[in-house]
């Protein structure tokens, strides 16, 4: 707030003054009173209140600068009426009730979706493990009654297992940190690990792979980044083409990080879509021609890697392959090893 | 035989579970009533338990501290959980092994097939004998009336994934599929050279009638 601000506001009850004052000194001029006693008059009326104006215009300068600065300051913008002193004009004071009370109402809001949140939250997370014992209870029907039927239904019951696993790490992904467990991790087991989970789709493709280069041993969680690798080699099959299809997996230890590179040689990502692929829901030219993209995974993929501290870095061409890289940053943890 | 006990409150995947584990010749029970279950768990004196978290009564945690106070039997939970923090938990209770919901069968056999091994002594299962090849898992090697030859890693798997399969044709993928399981990651073209020179060798040794070819459906140890 500047004066000039603050004259502007109180433009009107200045100009009814000086009209007041002209009135008056103009009817006192009139009766014959000597002009130093009209300009006298003016002191009096005047002097003490521009000087009011004026101590009202610091206080209140000094009242609305500090609101400005602790807002600046303030991560959490509606904090403020919780952080502020209780000011002592009037208005102040009706502010900063109505203040209080806007903040209150809103916090009670913002607390009902959140429990509504929690709450679909938690009951989606139930009904994932509810839904496991059927499906366990199937895979071992399938188990004891092998045939090609059942080999397909086994396929399918694959595909329900992946966008349940997908679904929860979705309603886990915004509060990673309540549940993950930092564990060293030897890159190569994981891979492997989710190498065996994919066998079936390699082999039925016949995709080769090749994981010669993978060293390293990182300090992370493991099942987020079992899914988060999982859903980047389900993509390199799903784009890869018929025959000669061929996954590459390797790990660069550089100075600061360990990279692990997933390339493959499919279809490969359009110029204009790269950049957009972690976006939520986006499907790109690959999905329409593919017609079974969510848009999901990749957008997971980088949510999670952003909670977990790493990197996701994507580069393709259309045609020729893509190549994903998980970057993992080497702290001080990491050189203990 | 080995006797497998079964907790676990879905009926469907008890009574599955049974009939896929004594297809694998384990001798299994499967308590339906969970009121008196440690009691009858130290009764049966099973050499493995198959453990589920979820369970009417008592759940899984209180059954397996409650019987490792008594009994140093084996005990794999099998939970629809998969928390990092349930698999802790688990294991500071004195569970052997943790396996999730739903399991891939194979991996679940052999999980329990490693603990079984670790716990009875590995001498039985390490050599294989089918006819007159007897197929030493341990050293890599095959032995054919006397005869005697070293193998590869994957030759080793193929051979002994048919030796599972005695009799039955083995399809190219469930081969694969079996190689994959135990990290050899091999391609088709791969497959069939090993498979080649697998043959060739076991011919060496004078076993004429070996490894066979069913065109379209896959391999045969007849």
């Amino acid at each position: 707030m500047t004066l000039k601000e603050y004259v502007k506001d109180r433009t009107v009850f200045l100009l009814t003054n000086f009209v007041l004052f002209i009135i008056v000194g103009g009817i006192m001029m009139l009766v014959g009173i000597n002009s130093q006693t009209v300009f006298l008059i003016f002191c009096i009326w005047f002097c003490p209140l521009i000087l009011y104006m004026l101590i009202e215009y610091f206080k209140q300068k000094a009242f609305y600068d500090e609101l400005t600065s602790i807002t600046e300051n303030l991560d959490q913008k509606y904090l403020l009426p919780e952080v502020m002193k209780e000011p002592e004009t009037v208005e102040g004071k009706a502010l900063y009730e109505v203040l209080r009370q806007a903040n209150k109402d809103m916090h009670e809001h913002v607390k009902s979706f959140r429990d509504r949140e929690n709450e679909y939250r938690e009951y989606i997370e139930t009904w994932i493990h509810e839904i496991k014992t059927p499906i366990a209870s199937t895979r071992l029907i399938i188990e004891n009654n092998q045939n090609d039927v059942t080999r397909n239904i086994q396929e399918e019951i694959k595909k329900i297992e992946e966008y349940i696993e997908q679904v929860l790490y979705y309603s886990r992904s915004n509060n990673v940190s309540k549940d993950y467990l930092i564990k060293e991790v030897p890159l190569v087991d994981l891979v492997r690990k989710v190498i065996k989970r994919n066998s079936r789709d390699f082999i039925s493709k016949g995709i080769s792979v090749n994981l010669e280069k993978v060293e390293g041993t990182v300090f992370s969680d493991a099942k987020w980044l079992e899914f988060i690798l999982n859903q980047l080699i389900g993509n390199a099959i799903k784009y890869i083409r018929e025959r000669n299809g061929k996954v590459n997996i390797h790990t660069v230890r550089n100075e600061h990080n360990i990279v692990l590179t997933i390339e493959d040689n499919g279809i490969g990502i359009t110029e204009k879509d790269i950049h957009r692929v972690f976006e939520k829901g986006f499907t790109g030219e690959n999905g329409r021609q593919f017609g079974k993209s969510t848009g999901i995974g990749l957008y997971l993929c980088k949510k999670l890697a952003d909670q977990l501290g790493l990197g996701l870095t994507i580069t393709s061409k259309a045609g020729e392959g893509t190549k994903v890289s998980i970057i993992f940053p080497l702290t001080n943890v990491n050189f203990m090893q | 035989m080995s006797k497998i006990l079964i907790i676990e409150d879905t009926e469907t995947i008890r009574e599955e579970l049974k009939t896929f584990l004594n297809t694998y010749g384990f001798d299994t029970k499967a308590p339906t009533n969970f009121e008196h279950i440690i009691q009858e768990t130290l009764n049966e004196a099973p050499d493995l338990i198959l453990l589920d978290i979820n369970l009417p009564i008592f759940d899984g945690y209180y059954i397996c501290r409650e019987i490792r106070k008594q009994s140093d039997v084996p005990i794999i939970v099998v939970t629809s959980r998969d928390n990092e923090m349930d698999e802790l938990m688990s294991m500071n209770l004195g569970a052997d092994d943790f396996v999730t919901k739903p399991y891939n069968t194979q991996i679940l056999l052999a999980r329990i097939e490693t603990i079984l091994r670790r716990v009875q002594g590995s001498s039985i299962r390490d050599t294989l004998v089918y006819n007159d090849l007897k197929l030493n898992l341990s050293n890599g090697s095959v032995t054919y009336q006397g005869e005697k030859a070293e193998l590869t890693k994957n030759e080793i798997k193929i051979l002994s994934c048919l030796y599972k399969n005695k009799g039955k044709i083995v399809s190219r993928d469930d081969l694969m599929d079996f190689m994959w399981n135990a990290d050899v990651f091999v391609d088709d073209n791969n497959l069939s050279v090993n498979v080649t020179r697998l043959r060739k060798k076991l011919e060496a040794l004078g076993m004429e009638k070996n490894i066979e070819t069913r065109r379209g459906l896959g391999y045969i140890l007849p």
